[in-house]
């Protein structure tokens, strides 16, 4: 029986639009579980990022409860998501948003220190999340904009990681990367989740998706299908072809 | 030209906040640069307008003789000096006399002229500002109508040791005599009354003499030797005068207060205001590189975009310099009024061109000059870098405070990196702050000498000052002493006397008397040297030895009672009372040219001792002795008080607007931060930074350049104020300034500036809350 870290009951968002009402998420209702690597799916505008949104406490839905661990965070004002952002959450955006008046290593430290006082400790755990993502020592004290897109984004994985989320929730991740540094970026992740981190992402690429073990397909703002693919292995035909199967059914 | 107006209005849309705070600054800029200019050019020329519109005299003579021997002398004296235009001898009755106003004393030299004779007068004429039916009584000065001094109601005036009842009938304005600041001061009797009073002994018969000159810059020098000449031919015969350049100056002191501290404000928010516009220009081109690169491409010149920038900038300045001339037009009024109670001459508000014109070319071309300067890199934006680069235009090549290496907390750290990576945001709080140092440690200055305790600012204005004043007969003078010696209530007595002398070679002198300086109550009145010890010694005014060329050590010759005698300058003295044209002299060192008439004696009083029922008491036990009490303390509050009740206002006044100012800057500051690191904020708040300490930290990366600033400009300005406070009142003679400088209240004020600043950054920093990062993540 798998741990639930997350679960939504009625979850629905709705924006107003030219003064209609924009129905985005209807009625979900969903439970991510510890050490899954969730990949939602869908075509655009189908809801995805609303979803991710709305999961990760940026943001709050119009209706439905959000439960994390026993708490409810969709009632939470926006102070209290900030934290709890900041205690349980690790984020990786596809423009990357690391800030650039500040060095890779401070980019992480801002988000490290918010949690943790031992400087020295955290510099050693920034360390050997560098050295997993393998991120060289000099890049360290560069600016995000001396560093390339693929180098910027696995330093932005560090500062995601750097508080130990229960989950990391990615958006598009190798959405500004080119073919060879966006599976580099892939197997980041999929390693860090191999050692148990929690992963929820959201992407449009099948290629990204065959990662998760979890796929959930999100159509006009319901999940319409999920489909379970079990621990990634590189080269796995049977995996690609189930994926793909599913995506079929779903009218991909 | 049209395509530069179409971008300015398209840039203006875009910055409606901008353009809201630098129309805020330059308004209150052009309001005090209009102002200022409205007193400078026109409001001390209307004592010329009315000195012309009454034909008034350029000297005034008052001698204690109605003899027709001596009125023959005066006016063959008048005839003879070339340099006489017109003259009017009136028979007048002269006295010193004292009566309340404004809950003090006003003690000045009494003329006394029938009412029609001096509306009819050829040179020196009055006019009768207000009358009623009232067929006997008294027409006051202008200046004295006050609640307790109006139509109908009795004014007591004290001639020597009489007193006197009159009904006031109406109030006239006399340019040269219609102020105790002109040294004499004149009233206008009903023919009844004159009459009265002549027959009665309480004023002697004089002479007013009114000379009119063909150069009014002669008006010093004119009355110095008339004065002496009337002194050596008849030297028994008391003679009081002034002169068209001592009137005109001290009538004109708030005038003069008020315009400086006025063109300060109005320069120093004007330098703010280009400063804050300089700095938004940088900070635009580099926002906009894009957009500006953009322009170019599609092919707008760099002289296009700088034009428009000019356009919208100018169009904004002069649209506020408008506005705020248009309000300094409403101002003036109250401002006037304020004034007309220290210059007793009437005011009328007009429109003058000439200030409306100056002050839109100062500030529009301050404008111009600043958008221009910070513009011009516009020429070095090249299309294709501009496009490439986008809005990340910042080069970032130092990491400030690596936040792996620093002790300090995390939100402190993070505010520190923002403090060193906007240096441009830096210089215009430092600048802001130095100015507003300035204004905190003038108001410190003033609230502590002026407001407060009112001493420093009256020795420094007055000079030499007790509790009262007893003139008493020559013959009587070793009983009064002696009585005095042995009476409880008097702690302190000593003679000050002020007689006038003439420097040989130079003008006539004010000179005090006193029988040992070490005596006196302000020990401060030498400023450098030290006070006559000797009866060959002189201390002199600073101001009229700079003139004149004088330095301690040398010998001057002075002049009095036919007589002269030479004297070392021991010391240089500062008294604005004559404009910086006095001396002091012991009373041997006076007795070398002539004996004390009727000597005056300063005394101070127990405390607790009620100092007009002192008065009394003597006047009541000496009758025989006194000639007459004057309760210094009263007479100096009544003149003091228009000048404290003005500082005051412009205490409240500019503190107010410093607030104002802080509020403006910082908050055009923190929209253009709130503007440029909006993704920054959005990405720390997805990261779990909660908006109070995004706020926190925003409010913190001000408080460097705030608190050095502050800190610095404090310390600097307290060490420069009384160097500028003496330049500023160099005209009326003070060379050197000695006010206290409050050390407490510079410290409070300067942690209640921070605070304010602080306070204020965290307010404007509240538009934080709707940033979200929601919205960063959906590309907003």
């Amino acid at each position: 029986m798998k741990h639930v870290l997350l679960k939504t009951d009625g979850l629905s968002k709705s924006f107003s639009s030219g003064g209609a009402l924009q129905h985005v998420l209807k009625n979900i209702d969903l439970e991510l579980y510890e050490g899954d690597f969730t990949v939602i799916m869908g075509a655009s505008g189908a809801g995805k990022s609303t979803l991710l949104y709305a999961l990760s406490g940026m943001d709050t839905p119009t209706l439905g409860i959000i439960t994390f661990g026993g708490t409810v965070i969709s009632s939470l004002n926006q102070d209290s998501l900030a934290l709890f952002r900041r205690k349980h959450c690790g984020f990786v955006f596809q423009q990357i948003y690391l800030i650039d008046g500040m060095s890779v290593m401070d980019n992480v430290l801002s988000a490290g220190l918010l949690l943790c006082s031992d400087k020295k400790a955290l510099l050693e755990k920034a360390g050997k999340l560098f050295e997993a993502v393998k991120l060289p020592p000099e890049t360290q004290n560069k600016f995000p904009t001396q560093i390339s897109g693929g180098e910027a984004q696995r330093a932005g994985i560090v500062r995601a990681l750097i508080n130990q989320p229960e989950i990391l929730f990615a958006d598009e991740p190798t959405g500004a990367l080119n073919s060879k540094t966006g599976l580099d970026v892939l197997g980041t992740l999929t390693a860090f989740n191999q050692q148990g981190q929690s992963v929820v992402m959201v992407t449009h690429d099948m290629r990204s998706a065959l990662r998760g073990n979890r796929i959930l397909y999100l159509k006009d703002g319901v999940i319409l299908g999920e489909c379970h693919l079990g621990v990634y292995t590189p080269d796995d035909t049977a995996r690609h072809e189930t994926l793909a199967a599913f995506l079929s059914e779903m009218g991909w | 030209m049209k395509n530069s107006i179409l971008l300015a209005r398209s840039n203006l849309r875009t910055a409606k906040g901008q353009a809201a705070a630098i129309i805020v600054l330059i308004l209150l800029a052009s309001l005090m640069l209009n102002l200022w200019l409205m007193l400078s050019m026109d409001y001390r020329q209307n004592f010329d307008r009315y000195h012309d519109k009454l034909n008034a005299e350029h000297v005034t003579l008052t001698v204690d003789s109605g003899s027709s021997e001596m009125r023959e002398f005066l006016a063959k004296t008048l005839k003879k000096d070339e340099r006489t235009a017109a003259y009017s001898l009136e028979d007048s009755m002269h006295t010193v006399g004292l009566f309340t106003y404004n809950g003090g004393e006003v003690n000045s030299e009494f003329v006394f002229l029938e009412k029609e004779a001096a509306l009819s007068r050829p040179v020196g004429t009055v006019e009768i500002v207000e009358d009623s039916r009232i067929q006997s009584g008294i027409y006051m000065p202008m200046l004295y109508q006050s609640d307790d001094i109006a139509i109908g109601k009795t004014v007591e005036l004290s001639l020597g040791s009489k007193k006197i009842s009159y009904q006031v009938c109406g109030f006239f304005n006399s340019v040269m005599a219609g102020s105790h600041n002109c040294t004499m001061c004149e009233f206008l009797l009903t023919e009844d009354q004159y009459e009265k009073l002549k027959a009665s002994d309480y004023a002697p018969e004089s002479t007013l003499c009114s000379v009119r000159l063909k150069d009014k810059m002669e008006s010093e020098n004119y009355e110095a030797k008339l004065k002496n000449t009337m002194s050596a031919q008849y030297p028994a015969l008391r003679t009081v005068s002034n002169s068209y350049a001592l009137v005109s100056q001290s009538r004109y002191i708030s005038q003069l207060i008020c315009a400086g501290i006025m063109s300060a404000m109005a320069f120093f928010i004007l330098l703010i205001a280009l400063v804050v516009i300089a700095s938004n220009i940088v900070h635009y081109i580099q926002e906009n590189m894009k957009n500006l690169g953009a322009l170019k491409a599609v092919g707008y010149t760099s002289q296009q975009l700088v034009l428009s920038l000019l356009m919208q900038f100018l169009g904004v300045s002069l649209t506020a310099a408008l506005a705020g001339i248009g309000i300094s037009y409403t101002l003036f009024p109250s401002l006037n009024e304020m004034m007309i109670a220290q210059t007793g001459i009437p005011y009328e508000t007009r429109f003058l061109p000439a200030a409306f014109f100056l002050t839109l070319a100062i500030l529009g071309s301050a404008v111009a000059l600043a958008v221009w300067l910070s513009s011009r890199s516009i020429r070095n934006v090249e299309p294709i870098t501009a496009l490439r680069q986008g809005v990340r235009t910042h080069s970032f090549k130092r990491n400030h405070i690596p936040l792996g290496k620093t002790n300090m907390p995390l939100h402190l750290a993070l505010s520190m990196k923002t403090t060193f990576s906007g240096i441009k945001h830096n210089l215009t709080v430092c600048i802001t702050m130095l100015v507003l140092s300035l204004v905190v440690v003038f108001s410190g200055l003033m609230t502590e000498n002026m407001i407060r305790d009112t001493a420093p600012f009256i020795n420094l204005i007055v000079g030499e000052t007790a509790d009262s004043c007893i003139n008493v007969k020559a013959q009587a003078e070793q009983d009064f002493v002696r009585k005095m010696k042995d009476d409880d209530q008097v702690k302190k007595l000593y003679l000050y006397d002020s007689i006038e002398v003439r420097h040989a070679g130079g003008l006539g002198l004010m000179a005090m008397i006193c029988d040992d300086f070490a005596k006196a109550n302000n020990q401060e009145l030498v400023f450098e040297g030290r006070f006559p010890k000797y009866d060959n010694e002189i201390a002199i005014a600073a101001k009229y030895a700079k003139e004149q060329k004088l330095h301690i050590g040398e010998e001057i010759t002075i002049t009095a009672n036919g007589k002269k005698a030479s004297y070392l300058i021991s010391g240089f003295t500062q008294i604005s009372n004559n404009l910086g044209k006095d001396c002091l002299l012991t009373r041997a060192g006076y007795e070398r040219l002539g004996e004390l008439q009727n000597p005056s004696y300063y005394l101070n009083l127990t405390s607790g001792t009620d100092i007009d029922e002192f008065n009394a008491r003597v006047k009541q036990e000496m009758a025989g002795a006194v000639n007459t009490t004057i309760n210094i303390d009263a007479t100096v509050s009544g003149g003091v008080v228009v000048y404290v009740s003005l500082m005051k206002i412009i205490v409240i006044g500019v503190l107010m607007l410093s607030a104002i100012i802080i509020a403006f800057v910082l908050y055009l500051l923190v929209r253009t931060m709130l503007g440029s690191k909006k993704r920054d904020y959005g990405i720390l708040k997805a990261i779990g930074f909660t908006t109070r300490q995004l706020i926190l930290q925003t409010a913190l990366s001000f408080m460097p350049a705030v608190t050095l600033s502050t800190a610095v400009g404090l310390t600097v300005c307290s060490f420069i104020i009384n160097p500028l406070t003496a330049l500023f009142l160099s005209s009326i003679g003070i060379v050197k300034s000695t006010f206290l400088v409050p050390v407490g209240f510079i410290i409070i004020a300067g942690i209640g500036l921070i605070l304010f600043a602080f306070a204020t950054a965290c307010l404007l920093s509240l538009k934080i809350r709707k940033i979200t990062p929601k919205a960063l993540l959906a590309g907003e």
